[in-house]
């Protein structure tokens, strides 16, 4: 009988420094002893849920944050060992680890390499320093090259190199540019992120004073990417993500799918059978007792999981399968949504080729309009 | 005269906004000892929450205080509040009819200002006994000769010796006591005459029915006695007659000619007992009744709907129950395509309008959406009937309508000679016809016009402030209707009308009107995912045309992770914001734009 799958994705919330539009949970320049504590904590928490996860196996692994490439090497591996050794895993698992090209040196990555890592998410963001500094961000231009170089003598041919735009000072010009330079560095994946201002963060206190791009620039910006993505021969398979073909990132991919992920470290994010939960933000806690900050934050009934696998799916340009999800809830998606779906063809906004509903590019740009409306009570 | 009538003064107290009438009346009840101090809530006499929230008296109010003066006697005081707005003219001069004297509050630190001057007026037209007060005398920039000069000079009347307190210390109020017992005339009357007595105002309870607040000009009134109101006819048993105490009501086995009090009579609805009517006895009444009654008549008409469909039938209940307090408050079911299920009401007037909005919105806890105001039209159809419009979407097609005639009003301005020549201007940009101009005195001048009432009814009165620093001043009344160039202007979204959108308006403004509709709606309407063509049309022909972009750029491009649920919380957070808009053909608005389109101001 064929095995259920998972994923898993730990959480490292430690990082050089924060940057200016972060809002996600990472503490900047911790301590040694901190960081091993963490370690350590997370490799209990591994260890607890084990058991309920033995009848699957584990195809995707992510490290994430904050900055996983903190942790000292000794760390990384400890942690490695403790998933190979607590949890079965499939022979062609992917597992990622993000990195800050300012925080990897070819030593850390061999090690990794060595014990399992197979894929390297680089927050590169852009390529000019007087941009990196605007944002806060803790590398320069020149730690991105020397990190591409380690990642390649490492042995890791799978990269992902995350992008920003519609970033303070930016113009179309400087994007191309950034576009271009990280296209030449060959990753097999490009992430590119329009930049949200969060509430929290010092960008948000300064938002007036930020020299953002215009709305008219920011959407230059992503024409370009497209076209140049495409040209490249990437495709773009979800709303900001770009992969050349067989190199769709799974891991992520089990987000918009809706398949089973457990999540560990402070908060960090699980969906398993069917349950969503979370480990509460609280880092002296975790440390002490690493169970004990689970939050239940709901069980999906029906109704929400159609909800979720609408939202989710339509960022896939692939987009929701007519059988799929026939089997899941009993009717096919462009069956029930038809009158609201067959005005957005009619507009070129969405596509329905008799199996896949899917929205193009246009759709893509203004789909929380169209999510809202298909999801309209 | 009799004796009880030589006790008696029965007075008002005017004055411009905000000199301090009520913070006088609170002192009057003081000092009379009528209220306790420690139960003194500020401003006794405002009953409502709103009237005092906004420092404006809407309804009339009497209170009965008693004064032992310094000649020894004891002698009763009716106070008398009268409301002070244009809308409320007839009311304020009913009120004012009920008395003998008035108080005429000045601040001292502002002088005559143009509501002093209004509200002397109306008081000496109804041949009130008028005693000057110079009040705010504590206020370090208070020039007591000066304001009494101005009182001479501008109203024209003594003022040397007048009474200068501060209301609010209580300084010189004694001074002012005993001024109102010498100077103002006990109320003359036949007690032996038939019954004759003024409603100045009533208000509905539901213990009582009706309580009507009457002045006795003639006669005598007890319960048991059969009355007739001399308007209408109607006649009914009195259960109860009495005086208006400050915290109630408090029978009386009589009230005779010079009193003020109420009557109750298992009335059901106010609108039987309307304001300036005379309430005589059925059997050998009196031939004529008391002069000046007039019904109130709504004037201008708005849509009222709730923003949240569903509670279209608590709209209704609210304005059931305010009805019940306030027969001039006019209303029927009406439908909009735009706006679903609502109600057509009618106000006596603009600030009517808002009272009774803000009291639906606050004291029924209900949501609004408010059509633009309208007047009624006169139309007479080809070859038939003459109708009366009330409402934009009945509206005749031009093709069916003979002549259209719109209502005007005789306007009379009271302005600082300054402020002339931008009044003439807006009034001749109102399409007012010039009569004449009286100059008051050096300073001051009366501007008399006529306007058609739906110019006054587009923010006319806030130009007018606006144009004059606050100073003019602005009475109007109805003076039938004249022809007039109509027409009706529609909106069109997306090439569907948007019925609540049409309202009526002279050829002449129509372009203009029209152009500046449109570009509201395209500042106001959010870009949406198709793009959204706004037309204003006279019939089948467009004169304006405006476009709302379509949206290019709504997406959440930014890396949750496994955090799906944030993610749905931004996507219900869109659609809270959805649910919100109203729908106008196939167009979303926000009920906050489809306010700033219906809310035109001079710009």
């Amino acid at each position: 009988m064929k095995k259920k799958t998972l994923g898993l994705y730990l959480h490292i919330p430690f990082c050089l420094s924060k940057c200016r539009y972060c809002d996600f949970c990472s503490y900047p320049a911790m301590a040694a002893e901190t960081k091993h504590a963490y370690t350590m904590a997370l490799i209990k928490e591994l260890s607890s849920r084990a058991e309920a996860a033995k009848d699957y196996v584990v195809d995707t692994v992510f490290f994430g944050g904050g900055t996983p490439t903190c942790l000292d090497t000794d760390d990384l591996l400890r942690l490695a060992d403790c998933i190979q050794s607590r949890y079965r895993l499939s022979d062609g698992v992917e597992w990622t680890s993000e990195a800050n090209p300012a925080t990897v040196d070819k030593d850390k990555l061999r090690a990794m390499r060595a014990c399992g890592f197979n894929r390297i998410s680089l927050g590169m963001q852009s390529a000019h320093d007087s941009e990196l500094s605007l944002l806060g961000r803790a590398h320069r231009t020149s730690d991105l090259y020397q990190a591409r170089e380690a990642i390649h003598e490492a042995g890791f041919t799978n990269l992902n190199l995350d992008l920003m735009f519609g970033i303070p000072a930016q113009t179309v010009d400087s994007f191309d540019r950034s576009l271009d330079e990280a296209l030449a560095l060959e990753p097999t994946h490009v992430s590119v992120y329009s930049l949200q201002i969060e509430e929290g963060t010092p960008f948000y206190r300064e938002q007036n004073t930020l020299a953002l791009p215009s709305e008219d620039e920011e959407r230059e910006m992503a024409a370009l990417l497209y076209r140049k993505t495409e040209a490249a021969g990437y495709r773009r398979y979800e709303i900001s993500n770009f992969a050349k073909p067989g190199h769709e990132s799974r891991h992520n991919l089990r987000y918009w799918r809706m398949q089973d992920y457990l999540g560990f470290g402070i908060a960090a994010h699980s969906c398993f059978e069917g349950e969503r939960f979370y480990n509460r933000e609280e880092l002296a806690a975790y440390l002490k007792e690493p169970c004990e900050l689970c939050e239940q934050e709901e069980t999906l009934t029906a109704r929400e999981r159609e909800y979720e696998t609408v939202m989710l799916g339509l960022r896939l340009s692939d987009g929701i399968d007519e059988e799929d999800f026939l089997r899941t809830f009993g009717y096919g998606f462009y069956e029930k949504y038809k009158r609201r779906l067959m005005r957005f063809c009619e507009a070129g906004f969405a596509t329905f080729d008799g199996k896949r509903t899917a929205l193009t590019e246009s759709g893509m740009a203004v789909s929380n309009a169209i999510l809202a409306e298909i999801l309209e009570d | 005269m009799t004796d009880k009538q030589k006790h008696i003064r029965n007075f008002s107290i005017i004055a411009h906004i905000d000199h301090g009438k009520s913070t006088l009346a609170d002192r009057i009840l003081e000092v009379t000892r009528t209220v306790e101090e420690h139960a003194m809530e500020n401003r006794v006499l405002d009953n409502m929450d709103l009237e005092r929230e906004r420092g404006i008296t809407i309804k009339a109010r009497a209170v009965r205080l008693s004064y032992h003066a310094h000649d020894g006697e004891d002698y009763i005081f009716n106070l008398i509040d009268t409301p002070g707005h244009v809308d409320f003219n007839y009311e304020v001069s009913r009120s004012l009819k009920a008395c003998d004297g008035a108080l005429l509050v000045v601040d001292a630190t502002q002088g005559v200002e143009a509501q002093t001057l209004a509200n002397a007026y109306l008081a000496i037209d109804s041949n009130l006994e008028i005693i000057p007060v110079v009040n705010k005398i504590d206020l370090p920039s208070a020039d007591i000769d000066r304001s009494r000069s101005e009182i001479e000079d501008v109203i024209g009347i003594p003022a040397e010796d007048c009474p200068a307190v501060s209301a609010k210390t209580g300084l010189n109020i004694a001074d002012m006591m005993e001024k109102i017992v010498s100077d103002i005339p006990a109320p003359s009357g036949d007690i032996h005459a038939p019954l004759r007595c003024l409603i100045f105002d009533s208000y509905y309870d539901s213990y009582l029915g009706v309580v009507v607040c009457i002045r006795v000009m003639d006669g005598s009134l007890r319960a048991g006695d059969r009355i007739r109101l001399m308007s209408n006819g109607a006649e009914f048993d009195v259960v109860d007659v009495g005086v208006l105490e400050p915290f109630g009501l408090k029978s009386t086995e009589v009230l005779a000619a010079g009193e003020v009090g109420y009557l109750t009579a298992s009335i059901k609805n106010v609108s039987e007992t309307r304001v300036g009517d005379t309430v005589t006895t059925a059997e050998g009444g009196a031939a004529e009744p008391l002069p000046g009654f007039r019904e109130a008549r709504p004037m201008v008409y708005a849509g009222i709907y709730p923003a949240d469909g569903a509670r279209y039938g608590d709209l209704r209940d609210a304005l059931e129950k305010l009805q019940l307090n306030d027969a001039a408050l006019s209303f029927e079911p009406e439908t909009s395509i735009a706006l679903g299920f609502g109600f057509r009401c009618g106000f006596l007037g603009l600030l009517h309008m808002e009272i009774i909005e803000e009291r639906l919105e606050r004291e029924f806890n209900l949501d609004l959406i408010t059509t633009a105001p309208s007047v009624i039209y006169k139309i007479k159809k080809r070859g038939c009937e003459t109708v009366f419009i009330e409402n934009p979407s009945n509206y005749p097609s031009a093709d069916e309508i003979e002549l259209a005639e719109e209502p005007v009003v005789k306007a009379s301005i009271i302005t600082p000679t300054e402020f002339i020549g931008g009044l003439m201007d807006l009034c001749q940009d109102r399409r007012g016809e010039y009569h004449d101009m009286k100059y008051l005195d050096a300073n001051r001048a009366e501007l008399h016009y006529t306007l058609p009432l739906n110019e006054i009814i587009y923010d006319f009165f806030d130009a007018l402030k606006s144009r004059s620093k606050g100073y003019a001043s602005l009475d109007y009344e109805f003076d039938g209707y004249r022809p007039s160039k109509l027409v009706k202007l529609d909106f069109l979204l997306n090439g569907e009308p948007v019925d609540a959108l049409s309202f009526i308006v002279h050829e002449e403004k129509a372009y203009g009107r029209a152009r500046r509709i449109a570009e509201k709606l395209k500042e106001n309407i959010p870009r949406q995912l198709f793009e959204i063509p706004i037309q204003a049309a006279i019939g089948s022909k467009i004169i304006a045309r405006e476009t709302v972009k379509a949206m290019r750029k709504d997406v959440l491009a930014k890396c949750y992770g496994g955090d799906i649920t944030r993610k749905k919380k931004l996507l219900e957070k869109q659609k809270e914001g959805k649910k919100k808009m109203r729908r106008l053909g196939s167009v979303e608005v926000t009920p906050e734009a489809f306010m700033a389109v219906l809310k035109l101001d001079d710009e």
